[in-house]
């Protein structure tokens, strides 16, 4: 479907929190493939940090409003000593934009496991691919999540038939914030503007994070921001939506990791806070950002304020949102 | 830093700050005098390019440049402190300057044909610049200049083990220039052995797994985000923070900028082919990508890298070239030109056209937004059947080429498929690009046994009545020379190359088959003043009208209806008013706005004196204007974008935009609006998502959004017309070529008109199909308003026929001649009542008046054209510029004043009402 076509439809909309997946919710026809594997194998060398196992299962979904999506499945991590902990929980259980966000440290793994839960087309075999193509951590080629087309190795889908599942290694040096996002659906550049993204977090090895209590993930598409929390203490991922109100407690350390996606640039705005530019002195209260880039910096909450996009169109659009910040 | 281009500041602290220490640290390092001589080319494919002709240095050696000129052109590797003279001598056609970005330059002194001069710089600055012609730039010429410290030192990479590791440029296996341009990239490399090797257009980079290799990517034009797969690097090196900022996208900022980096190919995921790309979404639609192959190390693979479609390669005319050719296009705000191939001057003789390229399987077309300041789409309109079928190698992702929004920057496609493929704009649908791939092996040119078209149209046979009116069309459209001129006393003459074409009829002469089919030499009718004069002014957009105080074209002319005599030409120089698409008028009559559809503004005019009263920024490629009829507030239709925006009335600001869709959806790209006579609804048509949307502009909620054209893929709904009571919306489907008729209250669909139901698209025989007792046929629709007393609605197909429609029945009552491209129609007040509906065509140089109801009685079978009026402006007619050529023509937005449609009509002033009878004054009652 490309668009709403009735007011029933409209305000029953996919930024609304009341969304529910399209079609019959058909017996799954993936294959679930539970192969095990082993890091010291694939990432053998002199300098591997040792971590944890992420086992994940995510879906990629049609929503309503022309949308895809990305719904977590389960989410269980293994670590060292090989004890097992179930995280589903702290997802949504339903597909969400952006999808859920991931959260590696240094020296982890993640083995996701993706389920195309789309309503196939018979006439478009291009629109029977979903992947997940991630940035800045290690993987190999099994897991860029491109086509043949671009890889000319394979076409690294999940399909109506078959799971497809991705490798990631947050070796040293990959910390950071990095999109992740669909390449395949529809076209050899994927359907990441409908819906198929989320952000995967990679904390330092080296340094602690302990003061960060919450994370905001704020993608800032062509006409909106959208938004995913992370409360630290909890656990808990919540989706916020479009063009969110962030809350903070009075002097907490908040985590913003703004990136962008579609065609427009942007130039984010945290009002009447100042932060480092990563990997400079300067500090700044506005940054640039075009698709695909990420900016990431820590706050203390002291004071209410509001965030923003000011580019022309954006502040036209009304692409803000608050952040409150309370005792 | 002479010009706005080059002058962006590039990281100048550190720079400053790396080269005191370079001095510092490097004091016995003597700098090197560089003696450089270069020269301006123009390729085989119309492009521009620079050759090396000698470098020689007083110190080091100098690399193995290509020996022809290149894209981009070859690179200038300097050391901190060096100096350089550059002798360019220009062998282009075109004037150019030697500009320098972010280096200090001596001279900077225009170079015309043939000419040579000497220019100087310094390389007082570490890092990547640009050297180039700021106007040619897109075109070519640009190439990169890189300095590097004295000592060497050259940007660290990250290992796969997470250490950080500095670089010196001996180490370096390879190094590759990346220039983003458009949507393409143009890419060089330099051996570690100093041969520098041109690799064209988004070239297949190759390298050993470990190897160290560094990339220049630099920015031309229009803002790119740079992405390579599986790879990442430190952005620049602030040396006084306490940690890199590690990135794998990183922002090119527009007009010009450069990255540098170096990675170890492969390190931490080994071998495979990584792709690189902007990840800007329509650069990615528009095929912006190569690929980084990292083959195994101790396999024997060489990592060679592997060029791309070159302007060197075949083409028409450079049948030898070396290897995949490559055509260009610019896309421009030039009328008849607006996709003009760089050779165009060359090859329209033959082609009669400057928008037709000739291409042997497996070369490549490109686009460049060169010469535009709006914001388009690089569309394929129709294409072989066969190439966009899934068993051709992959071709079917590329064909039909298309993007999801209207923006910046070009496209580059290969066709492999031999037959016609044409490329429009989404957003300016009259802008076409057509390209011949012709398999050398066949006698004739290929046209393809069949084609399909966007609007869903599948397996349409090239000799079929559709499909040789869409070439008929198309030469009309591309060529000024083909339009109809009512100033000249000779009939209208159509040319077309006189070439054989195969189709799925075999060899055909496409003169014989068009002139037979469509005609040539048409006597065209005189041009008679209607008996009845109207009521006030019409003002009427000649878009395509040239003058000789600005670059870009139209105009606006305004008609006197007592006598039917041009009262004033308006072109406004002062702004270099582009484009100028559509007018309404605030309540008093006292300003009119003005759509410049090429642009970004929206133009405020002194009704009284035509003088410029304000330019306002609105948005990216604004279409239509009008105001609430209840708040005299103004709205804007941002085509190129996602809303319509709202200006306060009385204010010349914009307030806010009111989202055509909800957040995250394909943007609707809305082109011409409406509004209830109440002003409670804003209807739009989304050509870019098929629909028409019912909006309260109160509250931008979204009423409803009703898909128009019975279905089809691509209907492209392109305006609406109204109901004087609000009762039902009207609108016209470009490419589906009907009128869908909703329910104006909650978006209903209520009826399909079918425009083309009485057209055979095999025969091209027009006959009474539908039984309505009428040979009428709309070919194209575009505008289409209900008359103010909610009778008629009148549409304008730019096929050249004028449909008239009766709301009683929604069934077509009569068609009417009209011209080439018609396109505008709007009412106005017929003298003594009744109305007259004003049509104004694209390509020719009048303005029709119809007539839908000359007696009055409420039946539209008698309607009929009441005259027509030239829109060519003699010594006698006021005007702010002079006309040089293209006078009087594209016809597009017409308004009427007084505005006398229900809801505004009552508004007026004294002033404007005086002329207007009872009934005019009350519409509907």
């Amino acid at each position: 479907m490309r668009s709403i076509h009735t007011a029933e439809l409209v305000t029953d909309s996919f930024f609304s929190s009341r969304m529910e997946k399209i079609g019959n919710s058909r017996p799954l026809s993936a294959i679930w493939s539970m192969v095990l594997f082993a890091i010291s194998l694939l990432f053998f060398g002199g300098n591997v940090l040792a971590g944890n196992t992420h086992r994940i299962g995510m879906f990629a979904e049609e929503i309503t409003g022309g949308y895809f999506a990305y719904r977590m499945m389960r989410y269980e991590v293994i670590d060292q000593d090989g004890s097992s902990t179930d995280i589903t929980a702290r997802y949504s259980d339903r597909a969400t934009v952006p999808g859920p966000t991931i959260i590696l440290t240094e020296g982890d793994e993640a083995e996701i496991e993706l389920m195309y839960q789309i309503n196939p087309d018979q006439a478009n075999s291009k629109h029977n691919h979903v992947s997940l193509h991630v940035h800045g951590v290690h993987y190999d080629k099994d897991s860029d999540g491109t086509l043949k087309y671009i890889n000319l190795y394979k076409d690294e889908s999940a399909t109506p038939v078959l799971s497809y599942t991705y490798r990631w290694h947050a070796a040293l040096g990959t910390a950071g914030t990095w999109p992740y996002h669909d390449h395949n659906m529809d076209s050899h550049n994927g359907a990441e503007d409908r819906g198929l993204f989320g952000a995967l977090i990679v904390n330092p090895a080296s340094a602690a994070v302990d003061n960060i209590k919450k994370e905001f993930v704020l993608y800032i598409i062509d006409d909106a921001f959208v938004g995913m929390e992370t409360n630290n203490t909890t656990g808990q991922h919540t989706p916020l939506w479009a063009n969110p109100n962030l809350t903070a407690e009075k002097n907490s350390d908040v985590r913003f990791h703004v990136l962008a996606l579609g065609t427009n640039f942007h130039q984010f705005q945290l009002n009447n806070y100042t932060w480092a530019d990563p990997g400079s002195v300067n500090q700044i209260h506005t940054k640039a950002i075009g698709p695909l880039e990420k900016h990431v910096f820590v706050v203390k909450a002291t004071h209410s304020s509001s965030y923003m996009d000011t580019a022309f169109s954006s502040v036209l659009l009304g692409m803000k949102g608050d952040f409150v910040v309370a005792d | 830093m002479s010009s706005p281009i080059f002058g962006k500041k590039m990281k100048t602290t550190t720079s400053i700050l790396l080269f005191i220490t370079t001095w510092l640290l490097a004091s016995m390092v003597l700098a090197a005098s560089h003696n450089i001589v270069l020269s301006a080319e123009t390729l085989p494919n119309g492009q521009y390019g620079y050759k090396m002709i000698s470098h020689t240095t007083t110190d080091g050696t100098v690399p193995t440049y290509p020996a022809d000129a290149v894209i981009p052109g070859p690179t200038l590797f300097l050391q901190a402190g060096d100096n350089v003279k550059v002798q360019l001598t220009n062998n282009t056609n075109v004037k150019i300057d030697f500009n320098v970005g972010g280096l200090s330059v001596g001279n900077t002194s225009s170079l015309s044909p043939k000419q040579t001069k000497n220019y100087r710089f310094n390389a007082n600055a570490v890092g990547t610049f640009l050297y180039g012609d700021e106007k040619s730039a897109l075109l070519g010429l640009f190439g990169a200049i890189v300095v590097d410290d004295p000592s060497g030192k050259v940007q660290s990479f990250m290992d796969g083990n997470g250490t950080l590791t500095a670089v010196n440029r001996v180490q370096l296996d390879k190094e590759y220039i990346l220039f983003m341009v458009g949507s393409t990239f143009w890419g060089a490399e330099m051996s570690a052995n100093g041969t520098q090797r041109p690799l064209w257009t988004n070239p297949t980079l190759g390298a050993i797994e470990n190897q160290l290799v560094r990339w220049h990517v630099l920015a031309v034009g229009h803002a790119h985000t740079f992405h390579l797969h599986a790879h990442r690097w430190p952005d620049s090196v602030d040396r006084n923070a306490a940690s890199s900022n590690i990135i794998d996208v990183k922002l090119m900022n527009s007009p010009f900028d450069s990255h540098t980096f170096t990675i170890k190919a492969g390190t931490g995921v080994g071998p495979g082919v990584w792709q690189y790309h902007c990840h800007v979404m329509s650069h990615m639609q528009s095929n912006m990508n190569g690929k980084f192959h990292v083959v195994p190390a101790g396999s024997g693979e060489t990592g060679e890298s592997l060029a791309g479609a070159s302007p060197h390669g075949k083409i028409f005319g450079n049948e030898n070239g070396d290897g995949a050719g490559l055509v260009t296009f610019i896309i421009s705000d030039e009328p008849g030109s607006w996709f003009r191939s760089v050779r165009g001057d060359a090859l329209s003789p033959v082609t009669h056209t400057k928008s037709l390229e000739i291409i042997p399987p497996g070369s490549s077309v490109h686009f460049i937004m060169s010469d535009t300041n709006g914001t388009h789409t690089v569309t394929n309109l129709l294409w072989p059947s066969d190439a966009g079928k899934n068993d051709h190698g992959g071709d079917h992702f590329m064909i039909p080429f298309e993007q999801t929004k209207a923006y910046r920057g070009g496209g580059i496609v290969q066709l492999n498929v031999p037959g016609l493929y044409v490329f429009t704009c989404k957003i300016h649908p009259f802008m076409m690009a057509a390209v011949i791939v012709d398999d050398p092996a066949t006698d004739g040119l290929d046209l393809g046994k069949t084609i399909d078209l966007v609007s869903g149209v599948k397996d349409l046979p090239t000799s079929s009545d559709l499909a040789t009116r869409l070439v008929h069309t198309f030469f009309v459209a591309s060529t000024p020379k083909n339009w109809q001129d009512f100033t000249s006393t000779n009939p209208w003459h159509v040319a077309y190359p006189n070439v054989e074409v195969v189709t799925d009829a075999g060899k055909l002469s496409l003169v014989s088959v068009l002139e037979a089919r469509y005609g040539q030499d048409i006597i065209l009718a005189p041009l008679v003043k209607p008996a009845t004069p109207g009521v006030g002014e019409v003002w009427i957009n000649t878009q395509f009208e040239k003058t000789t105080g600005k670059t870009k074209p139209g105009t606006v002319t305004v008609l006197n209806t007592s006598d039917w005599t041009l009262k004033r030409k308006i072109a406004l120089p002062q702004i270099n008013m582009n484009n100028p698409h559509n007018m309404w008028a605030n309540r008093d009559h006292s300003v009119i706005y003005q759509t410049q559809w090429f642009d970004t503004n929206l133009v405020l005019i002194d009704q009284k004196n035509g003088k410029l009263i304000k330019s306002i920024h609105v948005g990216d490629t604004p279409s239509h204007v009008m105001t609430l009829p209840n708040t005299d507030d103004v709205t804007v239709a941002i085509h190129g974008e996602n809303g319509v925006v709202m200006i306060p009335a009385g204010t010349t600001e914009v307030r806010h935009m009111m989202p055509t869709q909800q957040h995250g959806q394909a943007p609707a790209n809305p082109h011409g609006h409406w509004i209830s006579a109440d002003g409670k609804r804003i209807i739009t048509p989304n050509v870019n998502t098929g629909d028409a949307g019912i909006y309260d502009p109160e509250t931008d909620q979204i009423i409803a959004r009703t898909q128009t054209g019975g279905g089809a893929p691509v209907p492209h709904p392109i305006a609406i017309g109204m109901m004087p009571d609000s009762s039902k919306v009207y609108a016209a489907n470009l490419l589906h070529h009907s009128i869908s008729v909703l329910d104006g209250n909650n978006g209903a669909l209520l009826n399909t008109i079918n425009l083309i139901a009485d057209y055979d698209p095999l025969t091209g025989e027009f006959a009474d199909k539908d039984g309505n007792g009428a040979v009428a046929v709309g070919v194209l629709p575009i505008q289409t308003p209900v008359s103010p007393d909610g009778k008629a609605v009148v549409t304008a197909a730019m096929g050249g026929q004028i449909v008239i429609t009766d709301t009683a029945t929604d069934k077509i009552v009569k068609m009417l001649p009209c011209d080439p491209g018609c396109h505008g129609a709007n009412f106005g007040a017929k003298k003594g009542g009744g109305y007259y509906a004003y049509v104004a065509s694209k390509f020719s140089n009048r303005v029709i008046v119809v007539d839908p109801d000359p007696n009055g009685d409420g039946n539209l079978n008698d309607a009929e054209i009441a005259g027509s009026i030239s829109l060519v402006a003699d010594g006698s007619v006021a005007k702010d510029d002079n006309i040089s050529s293209l006078a009087g023509f594209g016809g597009q937005g017409v308004l009427p004043l007084p505005i006398v449609y229900n809801g505004w009509v009552q508004n007026l002033s004294s002033e404007w009402s005086a002329g207007l009878t009872n009934s005019q004054r009350n519409p509907i009652q």
